[in-house]
């Protein structure tokens, strides 16, 4: 019977598992109102010393009540354990409530461990912390996830300039953002797909993400999407990268607004390739899509390497549009969390051999590190980055690399630069392929660093 | 009161589970407006000078010290400038007090290098018997001496002296009145029992364990897990929780990161980013049941001088979820459900009682209400921003409810001003030390502590618990 069945249930955490059993870690295993579980406590307690009054039991009590102290009637809650609890419930003078706390094998020599269970169990469970409260409150209604996302736009809204619409219209008005979660719901779905192994998790992200570009949809159309993606993408980042993928897609916005034309065919393409593994697939298909707009593009290029991940390639196009600003150069050098980000995103191994239309160049982790030396200008600079990813034999390359917008042929030189040992020479057989496509794509590149070989692999790709 | 209406209720808690269990409603919020306004900053530039804050004090405060000085000595008193006085007559003159402290930390003497001072020690008070009181105008200054005390005073009162001036150059002083108590609306009636719970000094991070199950005690008595159903029932009568300042433990403050050499700190997180993280948890569930204010105080993540702004809604991504969460200024004024509040988290009334003799909390509280400005010693010994159109500190009206955080000891008192306004004064105490906080009950604008503890090795005589012999 359901009510033979909870004494058996505090009976095993009890004396089998040796639990400190606290009513509200009872309440929540159990799924019952507190009240319930104090009784159940209670009653559990009763029954066990009747059958064996030798039961290895120790009860603590929760005593309140109010007592007279220093000319005021002091309201008093307290936690005793059960040798204290006539004592301190005669100093009382109004006893408001008595009820069991908590049951355990052991005796207590103090409160923490009551503390720790109570916790822990509420850590587990903070979404709905209130739902087996006595006391239910109508106005504590959590705010709409597309509301709550503005909250999140307030980091971003305070690096953007000007033109978005202001973040705060989004706290105050419900409105706007409640039809638009519907456009989104596809975006999320299909950049779920390209992150089938952060999927899950990246989820919420995601979605606040989305939604947050949505916002700004009358303003920056697609140009909202990058941040969002870029914020999923920083996701994988560590948060130095993070920051600095803020301000670069920030700056992103303010500077372009016709990238935004070119920019949906390009998402828009990517939510469509919701295929799992389809991360390299789908790069290729945006591919020829991104050699159009490539043509189209006045400014940087980045490159990636075809080992890069979708998150990357998706940064790369975003920068690509971006005068960066200057930002802290003490990051170049350092990658918090890529190397261990990129082993977990690359979900299967890299692309095979035969050139995948990639022009994507090497990958950065930190798109908007690149940092000119110097000034303010958004000048295209080249800055020695570190960047990590794994190549197609799995392995994990580190290499410093100089960076700049203005991507031409020699850029795959300059890549080389300071290629790690185990850079198989096949490598750089893909990167010259990859070369040249990015060879045609290049505008208005600037074609300064064209001769100069920059590392010792740069020969090689003078073929 | 809180305890006779929770003991209303039968006990069924030390009995077999039955087969429903009561829930109660959060009494609903019948009316509150947020009028910190004049605490929110916007725009801030500080290239002005501080002295503009005196001359606007000065301006607004005199027509009240007129007023009060009238009603004092006679209709025939009459009222000079420091610049028209002559010598030997009796008249009453309105202006700021300086105290010259020799004590006082200054700055210039720390750094003159023809002193060759050591920087002197924090002390826990500033005075010395030779301090003496100056009073300013708008154009001069004047020593007073007389019957005044100049250990109660502090720098930056605005009051009125009766006296005259002597052949000396300084005034003699026979009496003095402050500007007392500003006009109060009456709070309309309340056909409830409404409570406020009140809590300063949550010292989360600071390292204690002990205060940590008190601190969850207190959510779950207002959250309605803990207690037998009165006290529940009770408990859904709280409609609002104001938590003032304090919320992080001095220990979170790191200041000797600043100091260390960047390569030692490089990765390490900052003290209070777990703190912090332990707040946003804690204001979920309260949130989740029970309209929150939260207030910054000294040692919380926002600026330092006051008016302190609010929190950052960014730290509480958890939190920030719930509409009931609010986020308020340093000092906060409110109107619940009728009754006006306005509080501050405890910096005016610690920074008054380093400089003066005072000794009580909540008697330095009721002397900020009858000098009617809530912090007369900013901006000379407490930061302050420069503000030049109006003293936001002025009290434009006077509150029901008027508190201060973080102080030794609680302490509750209802003051009765001259035009019969009635003042509930709270001192609210230091949680993570004593821990007890404060329900106000709206209706009857009464006080009382409530307090929370559990048990340790060493309660052997119930000495922890607050209830021994």
């Amino acid at each position: 019977m359901a009510d033979q069945l909870y004494l058996e249930n505090i009976d095993e955490f009890v004396t089998d598992q040796n639990k400190i059993v606290t009513y509200k870690w009872l309440s929540y295993t159990l799924g019952v109102h507190v009240n319930q579980a104090k009784q159940m406590l209670y009653d559990y307690v009763e029954r066990k010393r009747k059958e064996n009054s030798g039961a290895q039991l120790h009860v603590t009590y929760l005593v309140s009540g109010s007592l007279i102290q220093n000319g005021h009637s002091c309201h008093k809650v307290a936690v005793v354990r059960e040798d204290k609890l006539e004592a301190v419930k005669s100093k009382l003078a109004v006893t408001a409530s008595i009820h069991v706390y908590s049951i355990q094998k052991a005796m207590l020599k103090d409160s923490g461990p009551l503390f720790n269970t109570d916790y822990d169990i509420l850590k587990s469970n903070l979404q709905n912390c209130s739902k087996f409260s006595a006391i239910q409150c109508a106005a504590a209604v959590p705010r709409a996830a597309a509301e709550s996302s503005s909250s999140e736009k307030f980091e971003q809204s305070n690096l953007q300039v000007s033109s978005e619409t202001p973040a705060n219209n989004e706290l105050t008005t419900n409105g706007h953002s409640l039809p638009t979660s519907k456009q989104i719901f596809q975006q999320p779905k299909g950049i779920m797909g390209m992150f089938a192994s952060k999927a899950a998790s990246k989820t919420q992200d995601v979605n606040k993400e989305t939604k947050t570009e949505t916002k700004e949809v009358t303003n920056v159309s697609t140009g909202n999407k990058a941040p969002g993606k870029g914020n999923v993408m920083s996701n994988f980042f560590g948060k130095a990268a993070m920051n600095k993928l803020k301000v670069n897609l920030d700056s992103e916005q303010a500077v372009k607004e016709e990238k935004i034309v070119e920019q949906p065919p390009v998402s828009v393409t990517e939510p469509n390739l919701a295929a799992p593994t389809g991360l390299k697939k789908s790069s290729k298909k945006a591919e020829p899509v991104k050699m159009q707009q490539k043509e189209k593009k006045r400014g940087k290029r980045v490159e990636l390497s075809d080992d890069e991940t979708k998150e990357t390639e998706n940064m790369k196009k975003k920068r690509r549009r971006i005068k960066l600003p200057e930002s802290d150069s003490s990051e170049d050098e350092v990658i918090p969390d890529s190397p261990g980000d990129y082993e977990a995103e690359s979900p299967s191994p890299p692309p095979p051999p035969s050139p995948p239309p990639e022009p994507l160049p090497n990958n950065e982790p930190e798109p908007p590190s690149v940092k000119s030396s110097s000034g303010e200008k958004r000048k295209r600079k080249r800055v020695l980055k570190s960047k990590t990813f794994v190549d197609e034999e799995g392995c994990i390359v580190t290499e410093k690399v100089y960076e700049s917008e203005s991507c031409t042929d020699s850029e795959d030189e300059l890549k080389m630069k300071t290629s790690s040992v185990h850079r198989p020479s096949t490598m750089t057989v893909k990167k010259e392929p990859k070369e040249e496509r990015k060879g045609p794509k290049k505008g208005t590149a600037a074609l300064g660093k064209a001769n100069r070989q920059v590392s010792i692999t740069g020969f090689f790709q003078r073929k | 009161m809180f305890s006779e209406q929770a003991a209303q209720r039968a006990h069924t808690l030390l009995s077999p589970p039955s087969a429903s269990n009561a829930t109660f409603a959060r009494v609903p919020v019948s009316t509150y407006t947020n009028s910190s306004q004049p605490f929110r900053l916007g725009e801030r530039s500080f290239s002005r000078q501080y002295a503009h804050i005196y001359a606007t004090r000065l301006l607004q405060m005199r027509p009240f010290l007129v007023s009060r000085a009238e009603q004092h000595w006679g209709d025939g008193v009459q009222v000079k400038k420091l610049c028209e006085l002559q010598p030997g007559e009796k008249c009453c003159v309105v202006g700021t007090l300086f105290k010259a402290m020799p004590l006082q930390p200054s700055i210039l003497r720390e750094i003159s290098e023809e002193h060759n001072l050591l920087p002197q020690p924090p002390r826990s008070k500033y005075i010395h018997p030779d301090d003496e009181l100056i009073l300013e105008d708008e154009l001069q200054r004047i020593k007073l001496e007389g019957s005044i005390d100049a250990s109660k005073l502090v720098t930056g009162t605005v009051l009125a002296v009766l006296g005259s001036a002597r052949d000396s150059g300084k005034f003699l002083v026979e009496d003095h009145c402050f500007a007392e108590l500003a006009p109060q609306k009456p709070a309309p009636p309340l056909d409830t029992d409404r409570f406020v719970l009140l809590v300063s000094g949550l010292g989360l991070g600071g390292g204690g364990g002990e205060s940590l199950l008190g601190t969850q005690l207190l959510v779950d008595v207002v959250t309605g897990q803990l207690g037998d159903e009165g006290e529940q029932c009770s408990a859904a009568h709280v409609s609002r929780v104001i938590l003032a300042g304090n919320l992080l433990s001095y220990n979170t403050q790191s200041r000797d990161s600043i100091n260390k050499a960047k390569y030692l700190t490089k990765k390490t997180q900052a003290a209070s980013v777990e703190a912090v993280k332990m707040l946003d948890e804690i204001l979920l569930q309260l949130s989740a049941s029970v309209p929150v204010d939260v207030m910054p105080g000294e040692f919380d993540p926002t600026n330092y001088t006051l008016p302190q702004q609010p929190l950052h809604p960014c730290m509480f991504p958890l939190a920030t979820a719930y509409s009931t969460l609010q986020l308020v200024t340093n000092p906060y004024q409110a109107t619940i459900d009728g009754v006006r509040f306005l509080g501050t988290s405890g910096q005016n009334v610690s920074d008054i009682f380093r400089y003066s003799s005072m000794e009580d909390h909540l008697e330095i509280l009721e002397w900020t209400l009858r000098v009617r400005h809530i912090s007369p010693t900013a901006p000379d010994t407490l930061g302050c921003y420069p503000f030049y159109k109006t003293d936001p500190f002025i009290f434009p009206e006077c509150p029901h409810v008027y508190f201060c955080g973080n102080t030794p000891k609680f302490g509750s008192k209802i003051f009765l001003g001259p035009e019969e306004q009635r003042v509930l004064l709270v001192a609210v105490p230091d949680f993570s030390t004593t821990q007890t906080a404060c329900l106000v009950n709206l209706r009857s604008l009464a006080c009382q502590p409530i307090s929370f503890s559990g048990f340790g090795a060493e309660d052997e005589d119930l000495g922890g618990l607050g209830l021994g012999p």
